[in-house]
């Protein structure tokens, strides 16, 4: 199954903020596009981690599942979820990517229930390592599409915490930084004093379309940066894509 | 050993039931027996639920799921265990995957508890699932949770020897963590082999005899998961079953074709489209 444009938009934005020889613990979709492209790209030596403890992963195709075949194939090393895991606690992953169903203002994700936990109105999959990748990794990059409803000025439930609401997240012993940057396929907003902050624009769109149908007024900073356009679709950066056989 | 022997006795109705293999070695064949069994009043656990569990949930099976994600991997919810905890057919209590692992390592090292630093914020795990505890050497505060003790594990793996020493490869997740967790072990392999050839490679032995009550041999035992390097996932299967287990109706053919044993029966050119898939080389770094 082939990303879509806005999909791939929305990873090569998130990328932008991974550099060489990070250690990334990655999840399937967008945030494993994101890890998939800097490394082919300016991040030759990013360590990509995923929760089936697979190490060093360098998947020839986007995988459809976390423990799947071309996950393992051409990784450094598999280990055991407490592997992984285990060093997420420590302390030593340098950042995490992650999504959800819904995002609020202050960089919480909610991948659990819309609705009453009881009677939900959407029941959604639930946090998976989700809510250990919010809490523990150094920091973390939140990847969204741009779907108005989407964004809400409070999640209904956090199942990913993010900034206190007050100020940014204060890292500590197991405990990082939260929230860094979030991409949508039309921009990165960063988390000045731990609130969602328009910082850069992606070619073709305007700070008002950035932000727009975000439910709240979005804090933009006083001079935006504009994102790279995304590199061409036939080129190295999505090789991966034209690849066919089992995901 | 016969599956149905293994099974039989060994999973008895209303045991908590842990259910190995993440994306690889799903232990669907165990799943199936389980299913034609006619065993009810299940409760499932591990970190990230498959599919299997979906059709546990849609055949009565299990009455409880305990994860920290459920749903078809890579995919989305489960639409079956959506329907059964609206219509209160299912009792699910969740946390994160890194909590699950906890409550069940704390149980391989015969623990009450583990500390650890996650749970403490957000809403997972409200009630008595988690308590705050504070380090007694350095003061910090931590949150404990309670150890998981499954009655059995399940576990498709690529041999083992008629004594049970099994050995496997590939992404093995919390497998093992579950396995050492739990009462007692029922095994599946692709091959039972003989105990020279497990003494020969003891590197590769991931469970050793004593921990094991039950091997039995099903080829294919993972279908539609994969066994690393044996036969590949069946991805085309998940896609379906995702769109196919929307619709009521579907389901219960479904649940009735796993009785009659008729859902197992994989067409022999995509069997062997799937062996050969898991025989290709791996990409140059």
């Amino acid at each position: 199954m082939q990303p879509d444009p806005a999909t791939l938009a929305m990873a090569w934005h998130a990328a932008q903020d991974l550099a060489d020889g990070e250690v990334a613990f990655v999840g399937i979709g967008a945030p494993g596009l994101a890890a998939m492209i800097a490394r082919r790209l300016h991040a030759p030596g990013i360590t990509m981690i995923f929760e089936s403890g697979v190490i060093g992963a360098d998947p020839d195709k986007p995988p459809l599942s976390t423990g799947s075949p071309s996950v393992a194939r051409g990784a450094a090393m598999l280990g055991s979820m407490m592997d992984v895991f285990a060093a997420l606690q420590k302390g030593i992953i340098d950042v995490g990517l992650l999504s959800g169903a819904e995002v609020d203002r202050f960089g919480n994700l909610n991948s659990t229930v819309i609705g009453h936990y009881d009677r939900p109105t959407v029941r959604l999959p639930g946090s998976g390592g989700a809510h250990d990748i919010a809490v523990l990794a150094r920091r973390t990059v939140l990847l969204m599409p741009h779907e108005p409803k989407r964004f809400v000025q409070r999640v209904s439930y956090v199942t990913s915490p993010g900034h206190p609401g007050v100020g940014p997240r204060r890292p500590g012993p197991g405990r990082g930084a939260g929230p860094a940057a979030l991409a949508t396929p039309r921009a990165l907003f960063r988390f000045d004093d731990g609130e969602m902050t328009l910082a850069a624009v992606a070619p073709g769109f305007t700070a008002d379309q950035a932000v727009e149908g975000i439910p709240w007024v979005v804090r933009r900073r006083q001079t935006l940066a504009s994102l790279p356009p995304l590199p061409a679709l036939d080129g190295p950066a999505f090789h991966f894509m034209h690849k066919g056989g089992a995901e | 050993m016969s599956l149905e022997q293994a099974i039989r006795g060994l999973v008895p109705s209303g045991s908590l039931v842990f259910v190995g293999g993440f994306g690889q070695c799903v232990p669907f064949a165990a799943g199936r027996e389980i299913v034609r069994q006619g065993v009810t009043g299940l409760t499932l656990c591990r970190t990230g639920a498959d599919i299997l569990f979906d059709l546990l949930v849609a055949a009565g099976a299990a009455k409880e799921i305990v994860v920290g994600w459920f749903g078809n991997p890579g995919i989305g919810i489960s639409h079956i265990c959506r329907r059964a905890l609206a219509e209160d057919r299912l009792r699910l209590r969740e946390t994160s995957n890194f909590g699950l692992l906890l409550r069940l390592e704390a149980a391989a090292m015969g623990l009450p508890f583990l500390p650890t630093h996650v749970l403490a914020e957000g809403d997972l795990v409200p009630d008595g699932g988690r308590r705050s505890v504070v380090c007694p050497f350095t003061g910090l505060e931590l949150t404990a949770v309670p150890a998981l003790v499954p009655d059995v594990a399940l576990v498709h793996a690529h041999r083992a020897d008629p004594l049970g020493n099994v050995q496997s490869s590939g992404i093995l997740g919390d497998t093992l963590a579950g396995a050492r967790a739990a009462r007692r072990i029922v095994v599946t392999v692709e091959k039972i082999v003989d105990p020279a050839e497990i003494r020969a490679d003891p590197g590769s032995t991931i469970l050793p005899a004593h921990l094991v009550s039950a091997v039995a041999e099903v080829p294919f035992g993972a279908w539609p998961s994969y066994v690393d390097g044996v036969y590949d996932r069946d991805d085309d299967y998940y896609r379906a079953f995702d769109r196919l287990s929307r619709d009521p109706a579907w389901v219960d053919n479904w649940v009735q074709d796993t009785r009659t044993g008729v859902a197992e029966v994989v067409a022999p050119a995509r069997k062997a489209a799937l062996v050969q898939a898991a025989h290709e080389p791996p990409h140059a770094a």
